[in-house]
């Protein structure tokens, strides 16, 4: 177990140290001199020379980079050149609306895909299993522009729902409101991969031993299913559901920037558009860093659900 | 998606693809799947010459005419919203995406199929490799884009870089497994035996083996890399107007969703397609090659 998460955080470290260099790199290609800038129009040439030397920017490219880190570690992140707030406060802002949007895709999506991919299980070889598995292929096929486009079309152009903006918190009627197309859209593409892996899973669980003698134990086949299959075959799908956050990641950057959802993928998008480097940096950090720590979350939670993971040393 | 682990049977990668192709010929979906990526490829491939208009010609008078509209006779699938022919910016559309899409998993999987196989060739190369892969797996593939684009700036360079990087590490560990697999063929320890050197074995033999299993899964990456590729660009960090692509151009229809929907629904339903085209051509030929994952 103790190895297990050791293993996890040595990959984690080279990880963490590739994305701060990114962000540091980001930085770097500022095309303005952060210097002159901080020194102000009437400055004199031997102003800005001071500034440098106090800003440490005379100093060697490692040691540089070494006090970013120090300053990321203070949640220093610089400010935007566009808004000039800290970009601290900015993703303050933009985090709440990103795991909103998360959290309201995965409570619908998650427990369909677990659904339609038991009931495929269940009926293994008929056109029910079939016809669930040749949807799974296509929600992995579909760009998920393509589908909230469509809702937008035809869900938001009929006036059914809004789709720009977040209209508040999700536990106002409004809120709720605005966050449905985006949910749904964002959703939809985690719905064939947890229903292949359910069934997947589910498949393996059910030709065990234990499954078998529970069957020759006169148990009902709902209960055999539901007690001794789908118990079982939970544990991996939930790691793996976990394990795909990344996938989840990659949607939500694309949906917040469609329905102008005011998330950390949007703000990325903008930044990087609109070359405001301190911006970029900061956002795309948190979002590496968030799917790190959700990933090392769930495999250290994975690690404490079965415990053969821990004594084969990962 | 990434869910779709290799695993070969005890056997190796195998020698003789007989049967393999017939279960493959069997499968009418797999059949449909490449006789339709046939068709696009070489439609495709020969847009220059069989697109019926200049793709960045526009004419205002023209302009968001619908599929078969009475204002334009002869405009098989309408016009955009500067009045250009959406058949030849489809056709030249599904040129820049595929070849995004091969360029990506052709040098992405390559690089990492060779370090799956040095990885399996050489037991001390193993743990670096597979570390430096646990790392870029580590990554998910949006933020290469987003991180790329930020650094080198938006547009087809930087879009390509980062499908590129995003196939190394799958291909890597699917190379890996394959090549240790036949690492322990009898027929390694005959041609070592014989005192033939490391190149020699290494792409004669090791490559020679493992190769069907790297191109399947290669197939199954396309489908990947295109689908992200049409996602970047969509959201305007990779392709840019006018060049058409078939993510930007729904990108640049969403504007005209309500007058003229055909503009983004036709890039977005011929992506659609095309990934799913190459994931069950790729399912199919992983089923066909190991019948022990079919389930």
């Amino acid at each position: 177990m103790a190895r297990h998460i050791a293993h996890r955080l040595m990959i984690s470290l080279p990880v963490l140290l590739g994305v701060l260099m990114i962000g540091f790199l980001l930085l770097q290609v500022v095309p303005t001199d952060p210097a002159t800038v901080s020194a102000g129009p009437s400055a004199t040439k031997a102003d800005i020379a001071a500034i440098r030397l106090q800003m440490g920017l005379d100093q060697p490219i490692w040691l540089q980079f070494f006090k970013y880190i120090t300053r990321v570690l203070q949640l220093d992140l610089g400010r935007s050149m566009i808004s000039n707030r800290a970009v601290v406060d900015e993703i303050g802002f933009t985090l709440g609306p990103t795991v909103e949007l998360m959290f309201a895709s995965l409570i619908w999506a998650a427990p369909l895909g677990i659904l339609l991919g038991s009931l495929a299980a269940r009926r293994h070889g008929s056109w029910i299993d079939r016809a669930i598995m040749a949807l799974s292929v296509m929600g992995v096929s579909v760009p998920v522009f393509w589908i909230g486009l469509m809702l937008i079309q035809h869900v938001g152009g009929a006036g059914l729902l809004p789709f720009q903006g977040r209209d508040g918190p999700l536990w106002t009627l409004a809120g709720l409101k605005s966050i449905v197309l985006p949910a749904v859209t964002l959703g939809s593409v985690f719905v064939g991969p947890v229903a292949r892996m359910t069934r997947t899973s589910m498949l393996e669980t059910l030709a065990a031993d234990y499954v078998r003698t529970a069957r020759a134990k006169g148990l009902t086949e709902w209960k055999v299913t539901m007690h001794h299959g789908l118990r079982n075959a939970l544990i991996p799908v939930v790691t793996l559901i976990g394990l795909q956050i990344g996938f989840l990641l990659g949607g939500s950057v694309v949906t917040e920037t469609m329905f102008a959802w005011p998330g950390v993928g949007r703000m990325a998008v903008g930044a990087i558009t609109s070359s405001d480097f301190p911006l970029a940096q900061g956002a795309i950090l948190i979002l590496a860093i968030g799917f790190l720590s959700v990933n090392l979350l769930v495999d250290v939670i994975y690690a404490g659900l079965d415990p053969r993971i821990g004594s084969a040393g990962g | 998606m990434s869910d779709l682990t290799l695993d070969l049977q005890e056997g190796g990668a195998p020698r003789t693809n007989k049967p393999a192709w017939h279960r493959l010929l069997k499968d009418p979906a797999a059949m449909a799947a490449a006789i339709f990526l046939l068709l696009v490829v070489g439609a495709a491939l020969l847009a220059p010459w069989v697109a019926p208009s200049d793709p960045y010609a526009s004419n205002l008078r023209l302009r968001l005419c619908p599929i078969g509209g009475p204002r334009c006779p002869g405009l098989l699938l309408g016009t955009d919203q500067t009045g250009r022919d959406m058949v030849s910016r489809l056709l030249f559309g599904l040129r820049a995406t595929l070849m995004l899409g091969f360029t990506a998993v052709a040098i992405g999987g390559g690089f990492g199929a060779t370090l799956g196989l040095l990885a399996a060739f050489y037991r001390r190369l193993d743990t670096p490799i597979m570390r430096f892969v646990d790392v870029l797996l580590s990554f998910p593939p949006i933020l290469f884009g987003l991180a790329i684009a930020a650094v080198i700036g938006t547009g087809l360079n930087g879009l390509v870089v980062a499908l590129c990087i995003t196939a190394i590490p799958s291909i890597a560990r699917i190379s890996r497994g394959a090549a240790q697999q036949v690492m322990h063929q009898e027929y390694m320890e005959a041609g070592r035996s014989l005192g033939l050197g490391d190149m020699r074995l290494l792409w004669r033999y090791l490559a020679a083996n493992t190769w069907p299993v790297i191109l399947i899964y290669m197939t199954l990456q396309l489908g990947q890399a295109i689908l992200l590729g049409a996602a970047l660009s969509f959201l305007g960090l990779g392709a840019q107007p006018p060049t058409a692509e078939l993510g930007s151009m729904a990108a640049d229809g969403r504007k005209f969703l309500t007058i003229a929907p055909h503009v983004s629904t036709l890039p977005c339903g011929l992506i659609f397609l095309l990934v799913l085209a190459f994931n069950v051509l790729g399912d199919a030929l992983r089923d066909a090659l190991d019948p022990q994952l079919r389930q």
